[in-house]
């Protein structure tokens, strides 16, 4: 099957000079502010830069090595407990910021990602591994151990409910979800 | 790498793939600019000292402000364990902590617009809902089961 793709849009149209017409305000009433607020902004985009880098590589990877429908059997409405799992530890192991990783997952939804396996993505990125010895040395073992583990849980059972609100349209066959 | 039985043509190289990926990301360069300019203005605005005078020494209202003050702010986690364990020495409960610390990375008001603008309005309702929900009850049953085994 192939897919046409979408054509080319900028995506964040009204986002953006929402967000710039704040900073020209701040400017205007606290110019301090509004230079310290967008030399933090410089910090952020530096420093997510390099996993913007890394997310665009590993997409273009997983367009060149994976057809839809092997995105499909991996995560899709039949990948069973092995997508579950799958998405639960690319959770953890993933690193910055949240929006850094929607290109990434909204690329991998168009070849057949389960929304479920999404959320289950997004709420196990609480677990931070560079962080917990920082976590433990703040809030001890007992803390760090236990809030990783209902964060794990919690993580399932949300990817659970909404796929049980928000069922998909049902797989047909020979379909990318199936 | 395995071969399929497609002729060769029907697979774009890694080079076209990394193009397109590159194309989509630029599309969204915009969206990803004014969410990052929106951390910048929140870090700046929103101060660590603002958050902590928030809370009301209130086990169930510190957990609930927890969760929003969590979700209003934006930055490296870090800087959410450096307010949570002030919280702690300061006395706020371990269910507001807790809240505070998990709110942080799973909830971001700042990044609303962009999730809706990628995933639809629907898949972001729900999915932030579900994070408020199990935020504050991870927090509590976090706090409970440290309780019962210390």
């Amino acid at each position: 099957m192939k897919r046409s793709d979408p054509p080319f849009a900028f995506r964040g149209k009204y986002l953006l000079p929402v967000v710039c017409a704040a900073y020209g305000a701040l400017f205007f009433f606290s110019p301090k502010k509004a230079w310290l607020a967008l030399q933090k902004s410089a910090a952020v985009l530096v420093r997510i830069l390099p996993i913007i880098v890394v997310v665009i590589l590993f997409t273009a990877l997983l367009n060149y090595l994976l057809k839809p429908r092997q995105v499909a059997a991996y995560l899709g409405r039949k990948s069973g407990i092995r997508g579950w799992l799958w998405v639960l530890a690319a959770g953890v192991i993933s690193h910055g910021p949240m929006y850094a990783w929607y290109p990434l997952l909204e690329d991998l939804r168009g070849h057949g990602l389960r929304d479920g396996l999404i959320v289950v993505f997004f709420f196990a990125r609480a677990i931070k591994i560079p962080l917990l010895p920082m976590m433990i040395d703040y809030f001890g073992w007992p803390f760090t151990l236990v809030l990783s583990l209902y964060i794990l849980i919690g993580a399932l059972a949300q990817g659970w409910i909404l796929e049980a609100l928000m069922p998909g349209p049902p797989a047909k066959p020979g379909s990318y979800a199936d | 790498m395995r071969k399929h039985s497609q002729p060769a043509a029907a697979r774009p190289s890694y080079r076209q793939a990394l193009q397109k990926c590159s194309l989509s990301f630029w599309a969204m360069a915009p969206l990803l600019l004014g969410v990052i300019g929106l951390v910048g203005l929140f870090e700046v605005l929103v101060t660590p000292k603002m958050l902590t005078s928030l809370f009301r020494d209130n086990p169930i209202a510190d957990t609930l402000i927890g969760t929003l003050t969590g979700a209003a702010a934006a930055g490296n986690p870090i800087v959410s364990y450096v307010i949570g364990g002030e919280l702690m020495a300061r006395g706020i409960s371990r269910y507001a902590v807790c809240a505070f610390i998990l709110a942080w990375v799973t909830l971001g008001f700042i990044q609303l617009p962009a999730e809706v603008e990628v995933f639809g309005s629907r898949f972001t309702l729900l999915r932030n809902v579900l994070a408020f929900i199990f935020t504050m009850l991870i927090a509590v049953l976090t706090a409970w089961t440290l309780q019962v085994l210390s």
